[in-house]
């Protein structure tokens, strides 16, 4: 019963008929108990301190050996185009990830060690660049390479500091 | 006061902090669009054609052997071989990183290999740490002006913010590092200031208007993209002090980029750096055609470059970009218009 009366409180139509599709189909009465809003917002500030941390590291030299940060060449993230992959990069010279383009970063321009793929600070570089561009369209392989003009896509982050973090 | 009725002269609402943090205020205006050299200027007083060369943005780190002081060195070299040799060179600020002493004296130990006299401006980059203290001892005022074979040339600081620092008590060091962030969301809109306004009026109070007039700053003298301090918060001012003149060609630094614009009687053009290239920000450019093409990161030398900027006895100038790699469209390979 108490299951039923939560799906009462859906405010979205569909969401709820999805669901009771769901249910009918398992056979089951067990619905899971949507998040509580102190749920969703501890959620929302756990990716904020990803992106938080994300936006230290760009800032930051520690990622190289020769006092450049990405921030240097990609302000607001910039130039990094995370809508535009998984796609195929010169640089990388295959079709490669987003991820996989930091590292490439971090080696090249910042003659750095490259973050294990599944690392905290690269899911929150990650974070950062991808906050940069919320609401900008997915479009793999949109920008053409080399050719044409580079840009900023998305609304940036609106940090408390500046650099030397 | 004079910053009000300057403004209302100009019709133009003062800026006030976020709300107006958006770019292309300014361009392109009905003058602007009347197109590169439709400004009527014939009339400008006969100079003695000359040719002289600019460099801007080395952005040097205190670290030995850097990257960038062998592309400074380059571009320094580059501008030596020009024939026949550029009368003079301008340096458009931003010669260290984090404004450190050894920064500025390993970028003057660079630039004295110049064949030819130079003048420099500061950049946001020189002046933070010791609010322009080492800088100045090394290379003397932060504006001046002087004739050259007819034509008046000043310089000016034009990276001045009000203090952002005090309150949030931060060190010198802390103070610099927001500063070295192109996207500081605390340091403001920076500009010339009053003292140097007045300066400026005084500099060129005597001037008859047919006066070839060349400006550099570090900052564009339009508003372009206030979020990356690609603007000059006072250039309404310093347009209306200058709107005398028949003509006025501007350069700037800091854009790390190819970008022309047009305002009443003043063209202006921004410049490639020594040490790294920037992407366009979200806005139109006023003149679309004028830009740079994509970067490869694989490349250190790719959008960066030297210039060389020719005038004739009419002070049509040509701002030639000497970019180290094959960056840029054939219109802007033959050199833009001034
Ligand atoms: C010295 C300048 C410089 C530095 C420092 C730098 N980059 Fe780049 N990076 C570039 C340039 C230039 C491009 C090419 C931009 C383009 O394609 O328009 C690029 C491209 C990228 C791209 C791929 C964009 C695309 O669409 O192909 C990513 C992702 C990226 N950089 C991330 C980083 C990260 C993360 C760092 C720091 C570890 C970093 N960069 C540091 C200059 C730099
Ligand atoms: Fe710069
Ligand atoms: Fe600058």
């Amino acid at each position: 019963m108490k299951n039923i009366h939560e799906f009462a409180t859906f405010k979205n139509a569909s969401s709820a008929a999805c669901a009771v599709v769901v249910l009918v189909a398992m056979g089951s009465v067990n619905a899971k108990t949507p998040p509580t809003s102190a749920e969703l917002e501890d959620q929302k500030n756990m990716l904020m301190s990803a992106v938080k941390r994300g936006d230290d590291l760009w800032h930051s030299a520690k990622l190289g050996s020769n006092g450049l940060a990405c921030g240097n060449c990609h302000p607001d993230g910039s130039a990094t185009n995370p809508h535009t992959w998984p796609k195929y990069q010169s640089n990388l010279g295959k079709v490669g990830t987003l991820r996989e383009m930091i590292n490439w970063c971090i080696s090249v321009p910042l003659v750095g060690t490259p973050l294990a793929l599944d690392s905290d600070e690269m899911i929150a570089m990650e974070a950062y660049t991808m906050y940069t561009h919320r609401g900008v369209a997915i479009a793999p392989a949109k920008d053409e390479q080399h050719g044409g003009t580079p840009v900023v896509s998305g609304p940036g982050y609106p940090n408390a500091h500046g650099g030397n973090r | 006061m004079r910053k009000l009725s300057r403004r209302d002269f100009l019709g133009m609402s003062i800026k006030t902090g976020a709300a107006t943090m958006f770019a292309g205020m300014f361009a392109p205006t009905a003058t602007s669009l009347m197109g590169l050299g439709g400004v009527a200027h014939a009339s400008t007083k006969k100079i003695t054609p000359f040719t002289f060369a600019v460099l801007t943005d080395a952005h040097l780190y205190d670290i030995s052997d850097h990257k960038f002081d062998a592309i400074l060195e380059k571009a320094v070299s580059d501008v030596n071989s020009i024939q026949p040799r550029p009368d003079f060179v301008l340096y458009g600020g931003d010669l260290g990183q984090s404004g450190k002493k050894e920064e500025l004296v390993k970028g003057k130990r660079i630039l004295d290999k110049l064949k030819m006299p130079y003048k420099i401006i500061l950049g946001e980059h020189d002046y933070y740490l010791d609010m322009g203290k080492a800088w100045r001892g090394l290379f003397g005022d932060e504006h001046w002006s002087f004739d050259h074979k007819g034509t008046h040339i000043i310089g000016m600081n034009s990276i001045l913010v009000n203090d952002f620092w005090s309150l949030r008590k931060l060190t010198p060091l802390e103070r610099m590092g927001y500063m070295e962030e192109l996207e500081c969301h605390q340091c403001g809109l920076w500009g010339v200031q009053e003292k140097q306004l007045d300066w400026l009026e005084k500099d060129v109070k005597k001037l008859s208007p047919d006066m070839p007039i060349l400006i550099m700053t570090h900052s564009p003298l339009w508003d372009y993209y206030p979020r990356w301090n690609f603007q000059t918060v006072d250039a309404p001012e310093i347009r209306q002090i200058l709107r005398k003149f028949e003509k006025v060609m501007a350069i700037h630094g800091h854009v790390h980029q190819v970008v022309y614009n047009s305002i009443g009687n003043i063209s202006s053009a921004g410049l490639l750096s020594t040490s790294w290239p920037w992407p366009y920000p979200p806005v139109d450019l006023p003149y679309p055609n004028i830009k740079m093409n994509r970067v490869d990161p694989g490349d250190f030398e790719d959008g960066l470059g030297s210039h060389k900027i020719d005038l004739s006895s009419n002070f049509d100038g040509v701002v030639n970009y000497r970019a180290f790699s094959d960056l840029l469209p054939d219109n802007v390979k033959r050199g833009i218009k001034l």
